[in-house]
């Protein structure tokens, strides 16, 4: 009887056990530091790992600074899936775990919840002792970052414009397409057939059609405001007037899998001659390399590939925004350290250069060295690319980035289809944008 | 009879017997407190306030709900809910339990046949929403293609065309019916032979059977699939979210796709009260169906 008393205890004990055994604690020494011999160590959730193309360039810089480090701080890289990484970040901050480091996190999200909440260390007082750190940054960006005196994300160094890119083996503009207005653009473009994405996002499709509002009157300021406040009202005339040369664009110019397809089914169709034009950012100039030609067919050669600003002299960027890093208010001091060295080490010259070496982009404020100007020279799409960004260009916010979450992220592909098969109107399109992101506001 | 002593064993045998019944139902008493109970009940608290999800809620009052009933989609997807729970209904069940039948005739190769009406249930419905949006391709689809041998001019986008993309959506899981198959044909089997055998002996044909002695000796087996068929739809979400993402326009749209656009929005008092909504609806097919059902009732 006892030993099925004792039994039934262990057994009760176990299963009890077994319920609250699951959570595990971040076990920090008596600094309040996760080190070991001395040797500070962060663990940054990170979706650019693995596979992930943003991998090619941040994993050899996590190990530069590990090496540079070596003794004295480390970073580790805790793979998160792209898909899931505003999630996990807004997760970790509900159970007051946050990474010392944090990459990214959705601007609404910062905005509203982890400035307001005191989640971010106040980077301020250290970057204006950093002059080196200070002088690199782009002024729009540490304007939109600071808040009350107080800088609680890493402001932007660096800034990659999006453009678009052409196979010269199979179109070429006559005049320089930047310097084209849309009509012009669409009549050169003639038959040729353009790349669009219109499931999950409609990301290529966003791009477009930012570049075609940005062409009409008040196009421009439109979307610079709603890099400050999100747009609700999308039925305003250069929204509208810009719906009308997308479904013109989209029925004349698609290729045949546009609707439907995701990014991979768009570059696909780019990268297999379907295509002739796809509108992406420079990050995508590493798939038209030699190196890659796995995914390439149909004769495609990324040698022929070009770069260009959109009619009108367009690059969508966004410098009145949030940079990439910030820093979690609970770190210890050599926590902070280490971040503070990491940051120190990602907006070095050299890494800066590195980085748009391998992603392309602009660092307005950075004076470049020979040898960078001499390698981007070389990459005949990164050249393409900063000879557009002269002081005639003009960069506007995508519009994917000024309309509330869940219209860029669901409604507006949700959308795209009724109005490439012409079973919405521009107005309807418009007006039904509108009502979805009024919903999202309420 | 028992003596008073005898009474007091027993009393105290039964005091014992509870003591333990209830300290081994104690984790799980906690566990349903702790991932249901609780939770379902902030669901319900906070879709009265307006919450961001990190900050505290505010009290709002019936505000999320009154956005909710005006709200363009949540209309129209309770409207293809009550479609799709109609197709569940009738044609969902009614496959599965249709096959049950064919399977209860043990032909040869009906254990086979079972096994492979399995495998489906093995892929995830985010794998299957993917084999489908392969399926339904208009350029490289197999469908297409087959279309395209009598029609070369043939081209639907079944997922981006209305009305077709409602019905595309819907046979992503219709002849998916094998957990109805598995209840049915567990009840079937568990008939007594002899119940049949004296159905024959009285004369009744072999459809006589199916409908007056077997159909309602599986009345409990159907209605659970019908609960489970149509609370499915009610929460069905990775089937539209990966093929239509409620679209086109809003020919797909359910509340789950509402709830989550909401969660996007940091709207998280919103998509409670969207919550909550489903969790009455699937609360009112329970019922209903319990009833229309007898599942209280016993056959025996």
């Amino acid at each position: 009887m006892k030993i099925n008393k004792l039994l039934a205890l262990v057994i009760c004990g176990a299963m009890m056990l077994s319920s609250v055994g699951c959570g595990k604690t971040n076990v920090k020494n008596k600094d309040g530091n996760n080190s070991q011999n001395g040797v500070v160590e962060l663990k940054i959730p990170s979706y650019k790992t693995g596979e992930n193309v943003g991998a090619v360039f941040f994993e050899p810089q996590v190990k530069r600074f590990n090496e540079k480090y070596t003794g004295k701080y480390k970073i580790t890289l805790e793979t998160v899936p792209q898909d899931n990484f505003s999630d996990r970040l807004k997760q970790l901050a509900q159970q007051k775990a946050l990474p010392v480091l944090v990459q990214g996190g959705d601007p609404d999200w910062i905005k509203n919840v982890v400035i307001p909440n005191g989640l971010a260390y106040d980077l301020g007082p250290w970057i204006n002792e950093t002059p080196a750190i200070k002088d690199v940054l782009i002024e729009d960006s540490l304007k939109y970052c600071t808040v009350g005196g107080k800088v609680y994300v890493m402001p932007m160094a660096t800034v990659r414009s999006i453009g678009m890119f052409y196979n010269s083996s199979m179109w070429k503009s006559e005049k320089d397409i930047n310097t084209l207005t849309v009509d012009e653009f669409m009549t050169e473009l003639g038959d040729q057939k353009i790349a669009f994405s219109t499931a999950e996002n409609g990301w290529v499709a966003g791009l477009m059609y930012t570049a075609l509002i940005a062409n009409q009157d008040g196009g421009k300021e439109l979307l610079a405001s709603g890099a400050q406040n999100k747009i609700v009202d999308l039925n305003k005339p250069a929204f509208v007037n810009a719906a009308a040369q997308l479904q013109k664009m989209l029925q004349k110019n698609a290729a045949s899998n546009s609707i439907g397809a995701t990014y991979p089914d768009a570059a696909n169709a780019f990268m297999s001659k379907q295509a002739s034009i796809i509108a992406n950012g420079p990050w995508m100039a590493a798939e038209f390399e030699e190196k890659n030609s796995a995914n390439w067919s149909n004769g495609f050669n990324g040698a022929d590939i070009r770069a260009s600003f959109y009619p009108g002299g367009i690059g969508i960027a966004n410098t009145s925004t949030y940079g990439e890093w910030w820093v979690s208010a609970s770190a210890s001091e050599k926590e902070l350290e280490c971040a503070k060295a990491f940051l120190e080490f990602i907006y070095s010259p050299n890494e800066l250069e590195a980085f748009m070496l391998a992603e392309g982009g602009e660092a307005p404020n950075l004076k470049y060295s020979d040898s960078f100007k001499e390698k981007q020279s070389k990459s005949q799409i990164l050249f393409d690319l900063a000879e557009d960004a002269t002081s005639n260009a003009t960069f506007v916010p995508c519009f994917l980035d000024i309309v509330p979450n869940s219209v860029a992220n669901s409604d507006f592909g949700r959308l795209l289809p009724s109005l490439a098969d012409g079973t919405y109107t521009p107005e309807k399109f418009c007006e039904m944008l509108s009502k979805a992101a009024a919903e999202a506001t309420a | 009879m028992p003596t008073k002593s005898a009474h007091k064993k027993i009393g105290n045998l039964k005091r014992y017997n509870y003591t333990w019944c209830y300290i081994f139902l104690l984790p799980t008493i906690i566990i349903f407190c702790m991932f249901y109970l609780i939770p379902i009940l902030q669901v319900f608290i906070t879709s009265f306030t307006k919450w961001d999800g990190f900050n505290s809620p505010k009290f709002s009052g019936f505000e999320n709900y009154i956005n909710l009933f005006k709200s363009s989609g949540f209309i129209v997807a309770l409207k293809n809910l009550l479609l799709w729970c109609i197709v569940a209904l009738f044609l969902h069940v009614g496959f599965g339990t249709l096959v049950a039948f064919v399977l209860y005739q043990k032909k040869p190769g009906w254990k086979i046949t079972r096994a492979v009406f399995m495998i489906p249930n093995v892929i995830s419905a985010a794998a299957w929403a993917m084999i489908y949006r392969f399926f339904f391709n208009n350029d490289f689809g197999i469908l297409n293609n087959i279309i395209r041998i009598f029609n070369p001019n043939f081209n639907v986008q079944w997922f981006y065309k209305s009305p077709w993309a409602f019905w595309a959506v819907t046979f992503t899981w219709l002849f998916y019916a094998v957990i109805v198959t598995l209840l049915v044909l567990g009840d079937l089997q568990n008939i007594s032979p002899e119940i049949n055998e004296a159905a024959i002996i009285d004369g009744a044909t072999g459809w006589q059977l199916i409908r007056y002695i077997q159909l309602p000796l599986c009345r409990g087996a159907i209605g659970t699939s019908v609960i489970a068929s149509l609370t499915s739809r009610v929460s069905m979400y990775e089937q539209i979210a990966l093929t239509t993402a409620g679209g086109p326009g809003y020919d797909t749209m359910s509340l789950p796709i509402l709830l989550v656009n909401a969660v996007t929005d940091y709207r998280y008092g919103y998509a409670n009260a969207i919550g909550v909504v489903m969790f009455i609806l699937g609360l009112i097919i329970l019922a209903v169906v319990s009833k229309m059902f007898r599942m209280n009732d016993s056959d025996y």
